[in-house]
């Protein structure tokens, strides 16, 4: 006990001096100005001097990356020393920006989500691939091999800023237990919305005859989030309508428009209760759970819906995996690339654009698609035949999926302001999926607000 | 533990002998040894307060002036520095965001519900946890856990149990032939949920600082009181509450500070829906700043928390400081 | 004269008289309460037994086959370890920094006249008002300029920037509570404020400083928002760790090794608060009878 004070009055001495150190911190902050520097290669290193590249990516997949990807990687050049840090996905774009716009920023390679890339190239913090980083090209780079629904992904403005390094689509999931049981036909990429909301009653089902329902036909996102309005916003697409027209108008409080929602709130019929939660895991649970007959959902979920024990009841066989339904234009799908951009400020910027060049190759793509599973985007890879068997129906689908994506356009809006009008599109949707109002009342407010919001950025 | 003097050098002979009675209005005694000395006197106050001080002021003084800065400024996101200034053009827009508003709305009432709820179970449940039992101190140690479950966690476990599929709270319900309850899906019992939630969270904190002002209460007061046959009802209203006034008020503060803050369980259990049924004002901040990438209206936002906050703890603290004297 | 306040437990060692049935009553309601605040938990553990597949079995089921594979598969894949080394230096410092600035400050707030005090007191606590997200951009804008991001000073400074205002304020309803003779007898002995501060006050107001210390601890422990922005790598914390879990984008969360990290960062803190409660209880009791 009495040695206490005593402890706590070296602590003292700690925090007057540890009080100093942060009264110097803060004595003056000068504008961390952007001067324009001249990209410079910094070379792909030598035995004797390596260079060391620095990735922010994702969490959900930067341990898996510099556990395997690198490895890999290093066999080919192995005086580049890459470090990937992940950030948890929903803060990773706002920690992007903010680490982005240092004058010597901490990050040489910036690995960024399907709509976020205008957002990131405006803040002036991403090297030109095709410009600044054009004489770092290999020659036997095939730029042309890539669909150009995953490759438009990180372009903006005329200028291509980042490749497709891990490419995704809202896909539709079906249990073909399920399907049987109720005594209907499996599920086709020509199944359409109509036959699709026609069979959904008879997939509300009580297999085992205890008087209540115990399987039900569709889990997706319903709840608040900025990734609900896809679902809805495919099924326009398929019909032939777009979020915003060509001079950024919002161009979705239309009866099509409202349709669609509408379509989306009435599929809460038919999911189980509790539904007008579901966001990511839920309906993943649900459907992995053999509870649900479909799902649209995000494809890089089926290894571990289809595949793995561990985390699934069901088995590759019971899984089917298609484009979402068809609509009067095309099948649905919607574009998540995963794409990733050098820093334009970066000292490495050669070896970072090596790392991205190996990695989005046609070897690397398929290094990948064989070893992690992760889905491709170059045709020749989806031409060939996976190693694992599981990818055989799933390339299909990416593929179907590419074509419908090129369609439809079916992707969210290519504008910095992309996640600002995802989260009104998200608030009015959960107001509509709970009853707070119509479907034309959300469209309607939605609309007004991005508009309004559109307006202020001088569109 | 008997008085220390083996080290002291005796510096300033500050004390007050017999100082009488109250310690708010005892001022420095006038005319005493010397400027010299009441200059020393006046420091050794000072000294109590420069550490909080001096951290305080490094740390905050400038993120404050930067917020406060943005809101009257369009941000260049490219720098994170005011592209130009703007006026209140930033707070004409916040005013006129319904969401803004209604996110308002929903922290008052949801601060209306949890706030009293949890000093109440809290400084019960601490009345529970004083009897003089092996258990105890475990007791109160397993107390802190729900404190300690990480937000996202303790968020998950919990859509988990209110499930209406799989969740344990609607399969017993379910067994006595109720439900199943869309906890989270509808408004208002999303709400409840969230208020239930926030309750399970934060009721340990006041239980902690309810039984260390038990636990400090002169024992020989309360065994006086018991000796003249004070009852229970007699001796908590007119002993143990003035003697534990203090700390009540003092919980009550720090956790209004705490809870106008919560965000965190909103966005792990509801992400403030459906709709906009549980999006609290730091929520709505957090989700224009981070998501959306707002700043200049986000700042704005958080300087009207700032300033209702504050208006809102003074008349706490006035409050604060007239019960204080009259119990 | 110190054990005019210390002694608390003992002097209410004999329940009384008739209060043997409601002395029954209050253990019986303590654990009821307990139990209740405890289901969650339980719940968690239990479910970072279960293997992925089970966790959303309907209807819910307290065990399957139970596993630990969401233990030892994850951690030992994951940094989970210099995480959790890096959560417990940023806790214990901020922890421990805070609790002597602030107790300090509660101190001069509670019992030393000083001319505004009230008004500082009050503009402090009311500084908590600002809304995190708000601090935590110029916060790194701050650090960047310095240098000093991801390392756990930085984060330590932010701590305190919320923890002191909490400490200070508990702190003074703490010493409120002191009886006043206390340091002026010290005094009379030549003590200056500061020595009677830390050998008289603090030792007497053990129960409140230690349990505000606690609380301190457990806010840092736990705190994601300020640990993501201002941390990358080395001075990365624990809830960064599970963030990124719960939002995997590829597979779905996994809630099995969530639960599981989960239970792990709360033995800590509750090992922490035993001990700290063994010794306090200990300390009081030799402080009664010694005085």
């Amino acid at each position: 006990m009495r040695s206490f004070p005593r402890a706590m009055r070296g602590t003292t001495r700690r925090a007057v001096l540890a009080g100093g150190l942060a009264a110097v911190l803060t004595a003056s902050l000068a504008a961390c100005g952007s001067s324009d520097d001249e990209v410079t290669g910094g070379g792909v290193g030598t035995a004797e001097k390596p260079v060391s590249i620095r990735m922010i990516a994702n969490d959900a997949f930067a341990r898996q990356w510099q556990d395997q990807m690198v490895p890999e990687f290093n066999k080919l050049y192995p005086n580049i020393k890459v470090t990937i840090d992940g950030v948890p996905y929903g803060d990773l774009l706002a920690k992007e920006m903010l680490e982005l716009t240092a004058p010597d920023p901490t990050y040489d390679l910036i690995v960024a989500d399907d709509p976020w890339i205008p957002q990131l190239a405006k803040t002036g913090g991403l090297a030109d691939l095709k410009g600044d980083l054009g004489k770092f090209t290999k020659a036997d780079y095939d730029w042309d091999d890539f669909n150009t629904g995953p490759l438009a992904a990180g372009e903006w403005q005329g200028k291509q800023y980042s490749v497709p390094v891990r490419s995704n689509e809202l896909l539709m999931f079906y249990n073909k237990t399920l399907y049987a049981k109720a005594g209907l036909p499996e599920p086709t990429p020509k199944l359409t919305w109509q036959q699709y909301l026609e069979q959904a009653p008879k997939l509300v089902q009580d297999t085992n005859k205890d008087g209540k329902p115990d399987a039900w036909a569709v889990g997706t996102y319903f709840t608040k989030d900025p990734l609900t309005p896809t679902i809805w916003q495919t099924i326009l697409n398929s019909n032939g309508g777009q979020l915003l027209d060509g001079d950024n108008k919002p161009a979705f409080n239309t009866p099509a428009g409202v349709a669609a929602l509408q379509t989306h709130i009435d599929l809460l019929k038919y999911a189980p209760p509790g539904a007008a939660t579901y966001q990511f895991n839920e309906p993943l649970e649900a459907f992995r759970q053999g509870k649900t007959a479909t799902m649209f959902m995000w494809g890089s979920v089926y290894k571990g819906t289809a595949v793995d024990p561990k985390t699934t009841t069901l088995k590759p066989e019971q899984v089917g995996i298609q484009v979402m339904p068809v609509g009067s234009l095309s099948a649905g799908a919607h574009r998540g690339m995963w794409t990733a951009a050098v820093a334009k400020k970066s000292k490495q910027a050669e070896a970072s654009w090596t790392l991205l060049q190996w990695l989005s190759s046609k070897q690397g793509e398929q290094w990948q698609s064989n070893t992690l599973g992760v889905f491709p985007a170059r045709k020749s890879t989806l031409s060939s035949t996976p190693q694992q068997e599981w990818l055989v129906p799933v390339f299909k689908a990416i593929a179907d999926g590419y074509v419908a994506i090129d369609a439809g356009k079916m992707w969210r809006p290519k504008l910095p302001e992309s996640d600002a009008i995802q989260q009104i599109l998200a608030t009015q949707t959960s107001r509509a999926m709970s009853g707070q109002a119509t479907a034309e009342q959300a469209l309607q407010t939605a609309a007004d607000e991005v508009s309004k919001l559109l307006k202020s950025k001088g569109y | 533990m008997t008085t220390n003097t083996q080290t002291a050098p005796a510096r300033g002979g500050t004390s007050s002998p017999a100082g009488p009675g109250d310690r708010r209005s005892r001022r420095p005694r006038a005319g005493g040894p010397g400027l010299r000395h009441r200059w020393r006197d006046l420091a050794s106050r000072w000294v109590f307060l420069a550490p909080a001080l001096v951290i305080l002021a490094a740390v905050l003084a400038y993120p404050l002036f930067y917020t406060v800065w943005i809101s009257f400024s369009e941000l260049d996101l490219a720098t994170f520095t005011p592209a130009r200034s703007v006026g209140w053009m930033n707070y004409r827009t916040v005013l006129e965001d319904p969401g803004f508003l209604n996110s308002l709305k929903v922290t008052g009432v949801y601060l209306a519900l949890a706030l009293p709820l949890q000093m109440l179970l809290g400084f019960g449940i601490a009345f529970l946890l004083n009897v003089e039992w092996r258990g105890r101190g475990v007791l109160r140690a397993l107390f802190l856990i729900p404190m300690v479950v990480v937000p996202v966690v303790a968020g998950g476990v919990w859509k988990m149990l209110l499930d209406p599929l799989w969740g344990f709270v609607n399969y017993v319900l379910g067994l006595v032939g109720i439900g199943p309850v869309n906890w989270l899906s509808d408004p208002t019992l999303a709400m409840v949920s969230l208020v239930l939630i926030d309750t399970w969270r934060w009721t340990p904190f006041v239980v902690l600082i309810a039984s260390a002002g038990i636990m400090s209460l002169p024992g020989d007061v309360l065994e006086a009181a018991r000796v003249d046959g004070a009852g229970w009802w007699a001796t908590l209203r007119k002993i143990v509450l003035p003697l534990l006034a203090p700390v009540i008020l003092a919980a009550f503060i720090v956790r209004w500070l705490g809870a106008v803050k919560m965000f965190d369980i909103a966005l792990a259990a509801t992400k403030g829906g459906p709709g906009q049924a549980t999006d609290v004002v730091n929520l709505y901040i957090y989700e224009k700043a981070f998501r959306s990438l707002e700043f200049g209206t986000a700042s704005s936002m958080a300087t009207m928390v700032l300033a209702i906050t504050m208006v809102l703890t003074f008349l706490f603290l006035r409050l604060n400081r007239y019960l204080e004297k009259r119990w | 004269m110190v054990t005019t306040t210390a002694p608390t437990i003992d002097a209410r060692r004999r329940p009384a008289r008739r209060g043997r049935a409601g002395h029954r009553l209050r253990i019986a309601g303590s654990i009821a309460a307990a139990l209740l605040f405890l289901f969650p938990v339980l719940w968690m553990i239990s479910t970072s037994l279960k293997l992925p597949r089970d966790i959303f079995a309907s209807p819910p089921r307290w065990f399957s086959t139970v596993t630990l594979d969401n233990y030892t598969s994850y951690i030992t894949q994951a940094d989970i370890g210099p995480r959790m080394l890096n959560t417990v230096i940023v806790a214990t410092g901020a922890g421990l920094l805070s609790i002597v600035a602030g107790s300090m400050a509660g101190y001069a707030l509670a019992r030393l006249p000083i001319r505004g005090a009230g008004l500082i007191g009050g503009l402090i606590l009311a500084s908590r008002g600002v809304p995190p997200i708000a601090l935590a951009v110029p916060m790194f804008l701050v650090a960047r300029r310095f240098d000093l991001t991801d390392r756990h000073i930085t984060l330590i400074l932010a701590y305190c920037t919320f923890l002191i205002p909490y400490v200070m304020w508990l702190m003074r309803s703490f010493f409120m509570a002191l009886p006043k003779e206390l340091e002026e007898s010290a005094m009379i002995d030549g003590a200056s404020r500061l020595g009677a501060f830390f050998r008289i006050i603090v030792p007497c107001s053990l129960p409140g400083l230690l349990s505000t210390l606690i609380f301190s601890i457990i806010l840092a422990w736990e705190e994601l928002l300020f640990a993501l922005v201002l941390t990358n790598r080395e001075a990365a914390t624990i809830p960064v760790a599970i963030a990124g879990m719960a939002a995997d984008t590829e597979q779905g969360a996994m809630w099995g090794p969530l639960t599981a990290v989960g239970t792990l960062t709360v033995i800590p803190v509750v090992l922490f608060a035993l001990f700290v409660q063994k010794w306090l209880i200990k300390g009081l009791a030799e402080g009664a009878t010694k005085g």
